[in-house]
Protein backbone atom coordinates (compact mmCIF):
# COMPACT_ATOMS: atom_id res chain seq x y z
CA UNK A 1 0.00 0.00 0.00
CA UNK A 2 1.55 3.36 -0.73
CA UNK A 3 1.18 6.11 1.68
CA UNK A 4 1.55 9.15 0.73
CA UNK A 5 3.34 11.40 3.46
CA UNK A 6 1.99 14.81 2.53
CA UNK A 7 -1.14 14.35 3.20
CA UNK A 8 -2.90 14.11 5.94
CA UNK A 9 -3.04 10.16 7.19
CA UNK A 10 -7.11 10.04 6.09
CA UNK A 11 -6.09 10.78 2.52
CA UNK A 12 -2.52 9.39 2.23
CA UNK A 13 -4.12 6.36 0.40
CA UNK A 14 -5.71 5.87 -2.99
CA UNK A 15 -8.34 3.64 -0.92
CA UNK A 16 -8.57 5.93 1.63
CA UNK A 17 -9.94 9.32 -1.28
CA UNK A 18 -11.79 6.87 -2.88
CA UNK A 19 -13.27 6.18 0.51
CA UNK A 20 -14.06 9.94 1.43
CA UNK A 21 -15.32 10.59 -2.07
CA UNK A 22 -17.82 7.97 -1.80
CA UNK A 23 -18.93 8.80 1.12
CA UNK A 24 -19.83 12.18 0.00
CA UNK A 25 -21.64 10.27 -3.13
CA UNK A 26 -23.71 8.63 0.31
CA UNK A 27 -24.22 12.73 1.29
CA UNK A 28 -25.71 13.60 -1.83
CA UNK A 29 -28.30 10.60 -1.29
CA UNK A 30 -29.05 11.75 2.11
CA UNK A 31 -29.94 15.15 1.14
CA UNK A 32 -32.19 13.92 -1.83
CA UNK A 33 -33.78 11.64 1.29
CA UNK A 34 -34.35 14.41 3.71
CA UNK A 35 -35.94 16.50 0.93
CA UNK A 36 -38.51 14.12 0.33
CA UNK A 37 -39.17 14.47 4.04
CA UNK A 38 -38.87 18.40 4.13
CA UNK A 39 -41.35 18.07 0.84
CA UNK A 40 -43.91 16.11 2.65
CA UNK A 41 -43.75 18.05 5.99
CA UNK A 42 -44.61 21.69 3.54
CA UNK A 43 -47.35 20.05 1.78
CA UNK A 44 -49.10 18.04 5.41
CA UNK A 45 -48.33 20.97 7.92
CA UNK A 46 -51.98 22.27 7.42
CA UNK A 47 -53.69 19.25 7.67
CA UNK A 48 -53.92 19.17 11.40
CA UNK A 49 -57.33 17.56 11.24
CA UNK A 50 -58.83 17.23 15.12
CA UNK A 51 -55.14 17.30 16.89
CA UNK A 52 -52.98 20.74 17.81
CA UNK A 53 -51.07 22.85 15.32
CA UNK A 54 -46.95 23.84 15.23
CA UNK A 55 -47.67 26.61 17.12
CA UNK A 56 -49.17 25.25 19.94
CA UNK A 57 -47.13 22.27 20.57
CA UNK A 58 -43.61 23.36 19.52
CA UNK A 59 -41.57 24.60 22.37
CA UNK A 60 -38.38 26.93 22.43
CA UNK A 61 -36.32 25.70 25.71
CA UNK A 62 -36.20 21.93 24.21
CA UNK A 63 -35.46 23.14 20.50
CA UNK A 64 -32.79 25.62 21.66
CA UNK A 65 -31.40 23.10 24.02
CA UNK A 66 -31.37 20.88 21.42
CA UNK A 67 -29.56 22.85 18.55
CA UNK A 68 -27.17 24.25 21.24
CA UNK A 69 -26.20 21.04 21.99
CA UNK A 70 -25.93 19.23 18.25
CA UNK A 71 -23.64 22.77 17.38
CA UNK A 72 -21.53 21.99 20.25
CA UNK A 73 -20.98 18.30 19.19
CA UNK A 74 -20.55 19.54 15.44
CA UNK A 75 -18.18 22.11 16.66
CA UNK A 76 -16.02 19.71 18.91
CA UNK A 77 -16.01 16.98 16.30
CA UNK A 78 -14.02 19.15 14.10
CA UNK A 79 -11.45 20.27 16.71
CA UNK A 80 -11.38 16.21 17.24
CA UNK A 81 -9.78 15.61 13.50
CA UNK A 82 -8.29 18.77 13.92
CA UNK A 83 -6.47 17.05 16.81
CA UNK A 84 -6.56 13.85 14.88
CA UNK A 85 -4.31 15.71 12.56
CA UNK A 86 -1.71 16.97 14.94
CA UNK A 87 -1.63 13.37 15.87
CA UNK A 88 -2.80 13.85 19.18
CA UNK A 89 -4.46 10.72 19.73
CA UNK A 90 -5.36 11.85 23.30
CA UNK A 91 -7.06 14.93 22.48
CA UNK A 92 -8.85 13.70 19.38
CA UNK A 93 -10.37 11.08 21.45
CA UNK A 94 -11.74 13.38 24.29
CA UNK A 95 -13.12 15.18 21.66
CA UNK A 96 -14.70 12.13 19.87
CA UNK A 97 -16.02 11.51 23.45
CA UNK A 98 -17.26 14.82 23.98
CA UNK A 99 -18.91 14.47 20.85
CA UNK A 100 -20.52 11.45 21.46
CA UNK A 101 -22.00 12.59 25.18
CA UNK A 102 -23.01 15.41 23.53
CA UNK A 103 -25.01 13.32 20.57
CA UNK A 104 -26.62 11.52 23.60
CA UNK A 105 -28.20 14.36 25.37
CA UNK A 106 -29.30 15.57 22.35
CA UNK A 107 -31.34 12.23 21.57
CA UNK A 108 -32.40 13.12 25.64
CA UNK A 109 -34.12 15.82 24.92
CA UNK A 110 -35.52 14.70 21.75
CA UNK A 111 -36.84 11.87 23.47
CA UNK A 112 -38.34 13.92 25.78
CA UNK A 113 -39.73 16.15 23.71
CA UNK A 114 -41.56 13.66 21.56
CA UNK A 115 -43.19 12.06 25.45
CA UNK A 116 -44.64 15.56 25.83
CA UNK A 117 -46.07 16.01 22.44
CA UNK A 118 -47.61 12.06 23.15
CA UNK A 119 -48.56 12.98 26.58
CA UNK A 120 -50.49 16.49 25.11
CA UNK A 121 -52.51 13.99 22.74
CA UNK A 122 -50.02 15.03 19.64
CA UNK A 123 -49.67 11.24 18.24
CA UNK A 124 -48.28 9.98 15.28
CA UNK A 125 -51.61 8.97 13.94
CA UNK A 126 -53.54 12.05 15.10
CA UNK A 127 -52.95 14.35 11.86
CA UNK A 128 -50.94 13.99 8.56
CA UNK A 129 -48.96 17.26 9.76
CA UNK A 130 -47.85 14.88 13.16
CA UNK A 131 -47.37 11.92 10.75
CA UNK A 132 -45.09 14.06 8.61
CA UNK A 133 -43.55 15.71 11.58
CA UNK A 134 -42.58 13.02 13.52
CA UNK A 135 -41.01 11.15 10.25
CA UNK A 136 -38.81 13.77 9.80
CA UNK A 137 -37.64 14.37 13.14
CA UNK A 138 -37.62 10.39 13.71
CA UNK A 139 -35.47 10.17 10.83
CA UNK A 140 -32.91 12.60 12.11
CA UNK A 141 -33.16 11.14 15.84
CA UNK A 142 -32.71 7.78 14.13
CA UNK A 143 -29.54 8.92 11.85
CA UNK A 144 -27.99 10.58 15.68
CA UNK A 145 -29.01 7.39 17.43
CA UNK A 146 -27.02 5.12 14.31
CA UNK A 147 -24.15 7.71 14.83
CA UNK A 148 -23.69 7.27 18.38
CA UNK A 149 -23.08 3.01 17.64
CA UNK A 150 -21.17 3.87 14.78
CA UNK A 151 -18.92 6.46 16.23
CA UNK A 152 -18.49 4.49 19.84
CA UNK A 153 -16.99 1.69 17.50
CA UNK A 154 -14.38 4.02 15.83
CA UNK A 155 -13.68 5.40 18.89
CA UNK A 156 -12.55 1.82 20.25
CA UNK A 157 -10.80 1.15 17.37
CA UNK A 158 -8.83 4.27 17.60
CA UNK A 159 -8.19 3.08 21.40
CA UNK A 160 -6.64 -0.10 20.16
CA UNK A 161 -4.84 0.59 17.06
CA UNK A 162 -4.17 4.02 17.23
CA UNK A 163 -4.06 6.67 14.32
CA UNK A 164 -3.15 4.50 11.23
CA UNK A 165 -4.51 5.33 7.83
CA UNK A 166 -7.80 3.03 8.04
CA UNK A 167 -8.55 4.77 11.72
CA UNK A 168 -8.17 8.39 11.00
CA UNK A 169 -9.72 7.73 7.60
CA UNK A 170 -13.03 6.16 9.15
CA UNK A 171 -12.91 9.12 11.81
CA UNK A 172 -12.77 11.62 9.33
CA UNK A 173 -15.42 10.14 7.43
CA UNK A 174 -17.54 9.94 10.59
CA UNK A 175 -16.68 13.60 11.19
CA UNK A 176 -18.67 14.08 7.07
CA UNK A 177 -21.67 12.44 8.65
CA UNK A 178 -22.27 13.95 11.88
CA UNK A 179 -21.49 17.33 10.33
CA UNK A 180 -23.97 16.79 7.72
CA UNK A 181 -26.64 15.71 10.60
CA UNK A 182 -26.64 19.43 12.42
CA UNK A 183 -26.65 20.49 8.59
CA UNK A 184 -30.13 18.88 8.71
CA UNK A 185 -30.50 19.95 12.10
CA UNK A 186 -30.09 23.63 10.88
CA UNK A 187 -33.17 23.43 8.39
CA UNK A 188 -35.21 21.43 10.80
CA UNK A 189 -34.47 24.08 13.55
CA UNK A 190 -35.37 27.19 11.31
CA UNK A 191 -38.18 25.46 8.44
CA UNK A 192 -40.18 23.57 11.03
CA UNK A 193 -39.49 25.16 14.42
CA UNK A 194 -39.04 28.68 13.94
CA UNK A 195 -41.38 28.35 11.00
CA UNK A 196 -44.27 26.70 12.66
CA UNK A 197 -43.73 29.01 15.65
CA UNK A 198 -43.46 32.52 13.80
CA UNK B 1 -3.53 23.65 24.58
CA UNK B 2 -4.23 26.55 22.24
CA UNK B 3 -3.03 24.85 19.44
CA UNK B 4 -5.93 22.22 19.63
CA UNK B 5 -8.51 25.24 19.45
CA UNK B 6 -8.07 26.55 15.86
CA UNK B 7 -9.30 30.31 15.14
CA UNK B 8 -11.27 29.44 12.09
CA UNK B 9 -13.24 26.73 14.13
CA UNK B 10 -13.72 28.66 16.98
CA UNK B 11 -15.03 31.71 14.85
CA UNK B 12 -17.15 29.56 12.72
CA UNK B 13 -18.86 28.30 16.37
CA UNK B 14 -19.63 31.22 17.64
CA UNK B 15 -20.66 32.49 14.07
CA UNK B 16 -23.18 29.48 14.16
CA UNK B 17 -24.69 30.51 17.35
CA UNK B 18 -24.89 33.78 16.48
CA UNK B 19 -26.72 32.85 13.60
CA UNK B 20 -29.34 30.41 15.63
CA UNK B 21 -30.22 33.36 17.86
CA UNK B 22 -30.76 35.75 15.05
CA UNK B 23 -33.26 32.99 13.84
CA UNK B 24 -34.77 33.42 17.02
CA UNK B 25 -36.01 37.65 15.69
CA UNK B 26 -39.09 35.51 13.47
CA UNK B 27 -40.64 34.57 16.59
CA UNK B 28 -39.89 37.43 18.68
CA UNK B 29 -40.80 40.08 16.75
CA UNK B 30 -44.33 40.58 14.34
CA UNK B 31 -42.54 39.98 10.99
CA UNK B 32 -44.29 39.32 7.68
CA UNK B 33 -44.48 36.05 5.92
CA UNK B 34 -41.91 37.09 3.66
CA UNK B 35 -38.99 38.41 5.51
CA UNK B 36 -39.20 35.74 8.44
CA UNK B 37 -38.73 33.12 5.70
CA UNK B 38 -36.36 35.65 4.32
CA UNK B 39 -34.30 35.89 7.62
CA UNK B 40 -34.63 32.15 8.02
CA UNK B 41 -33.44 31.07 4.75
CA UNK B 42 -30.11 33.26 4.62
CA UNK B 43 -29.15 32.35 8.29
CA UNK B 44 -29.23 28.62 7.34
CA UNK B 45 -27.55 28.81 3.92
CA UNK B 46 -25.25 30.71 5.84
CA UNK B 47 -24.51 27.96 8.61
CA UNK B 48 -25.14 24.84 6.39
CA UNK B 49 -21.69 26.50 4.09
CA UNK B 50 -20.00 27.56 7.42
CA UNK B 51 -20.05 23.14 8.48
CA UNK B 52 -19.29 22.30 4.54
CA UNK B 53 -16.55 24.86 4.11
CA UNK B 54 -15.01 25.30 7.53
CA UNK B 55 -15.76 21.39 9.35
CA UNK B 56 -15.85 19.40 6.10
CA UNK B 57 -12.66 20.49 4.91
CA UNK B 58 -14.42 20.42 0.69
CA UNK B 59 -12.34 23.13 -0.67
CA UNK B 60 -9.03 20.47 0.48
CA UNK B 61 -10.23 17.75 -0.97
CA UNK B 62 -7.82 16.72 -4.59
CA UNK B 63 -11.53 15.59 -5.89
CA UNK B 64 -13.33 18.90 -5.36
CA UNK B 65 -14.54 19.58 -8.90
CA UNK B 66 -16.49 16.29 -8.61
CA UNK B 67 -17.67 16.58 -4.71
CA UNK B 68 -19.16 19.78 -5.50
CA UNK B 69 -20.70 18.70 -8.94
CA UNK B 70 -22.30 16.01 -6.50
CA UNK B 71 -23.48 18.16 -4.02
CA UNK B 72 -24.98 20.51 -6.33
CA UNK B 73 -26.49 18.16 -8.15
CA UNK B 74 -27.71 16.70 -5.12
CA UNK B 75 -29.04 19.93 -4.01
CA UNK B 76 -30.76 20.54 -7.34
CA UNK B 77 -32.48 17.32 -7.34
CA UNK B 78 -33.90 18.13 -3.45
CA UNK B 79 -35.02 21.51 -3.97
CA UNK B 80 -37.06 20.24 -7.43
CA UNK B 81 -38.60 17.42 -5.38
CA UNK B 82 -39.53 20.30 -2.38
CA UNK B 83 -40.96 23.14 -4.93
CA UNK B 84 -42.04 20.46 -7.49
CA UNK B 85 -44.06 18.99 -4.70
CA UNK B 86 -45.73 21.93 -3.74
CA UNK B 87 -46.32 23.22 -6.83
CA UNK B 88 -47.78 20.11 -7.66
CA UNK B 89 -49.55 19.50 -4.08
CA UNK B 90 -50.17 23.40 -2.81
CA UNK B 91 -49.60 26.64 -5.32
CA UNK B 92 -51.17 24.65 -8.38
CA UNK B 93 -54.60 24.71 -7.15
CA UNK B 94 -54.42 28.01 -5.32
CA UNK B 95 -53.44 29.51 -8.51
CA UNK B 96 -56.78 28.36 -10.30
Amino acid sequence: MKIDHSLPLEYSTEENKLKILGFWVFLGAEIVLFSTLFAVYFTLQNNIGNGPGGSHIFELTPVMIETIVLLSSSFTIGLGIHAMRLGNKKAMMTFFGITLFLGLGFLGVEIMEFFTYVHEGATMQTSAFLSALFTLLGTHGAHVTFGLLWGGAILLQVKKRGLTPETANKSFIFSLYWHFLDVVWIFIFSFVYMKGMM
Amino acid sequence: MKELFPVPHVIGFVSSLLLSLIALVVIKFDLSFGMGMTILGVTAIIQACLQLFLFMHVGENENKTALLTNIGYALFVGLVTIFGTLFAMMWGYQMI
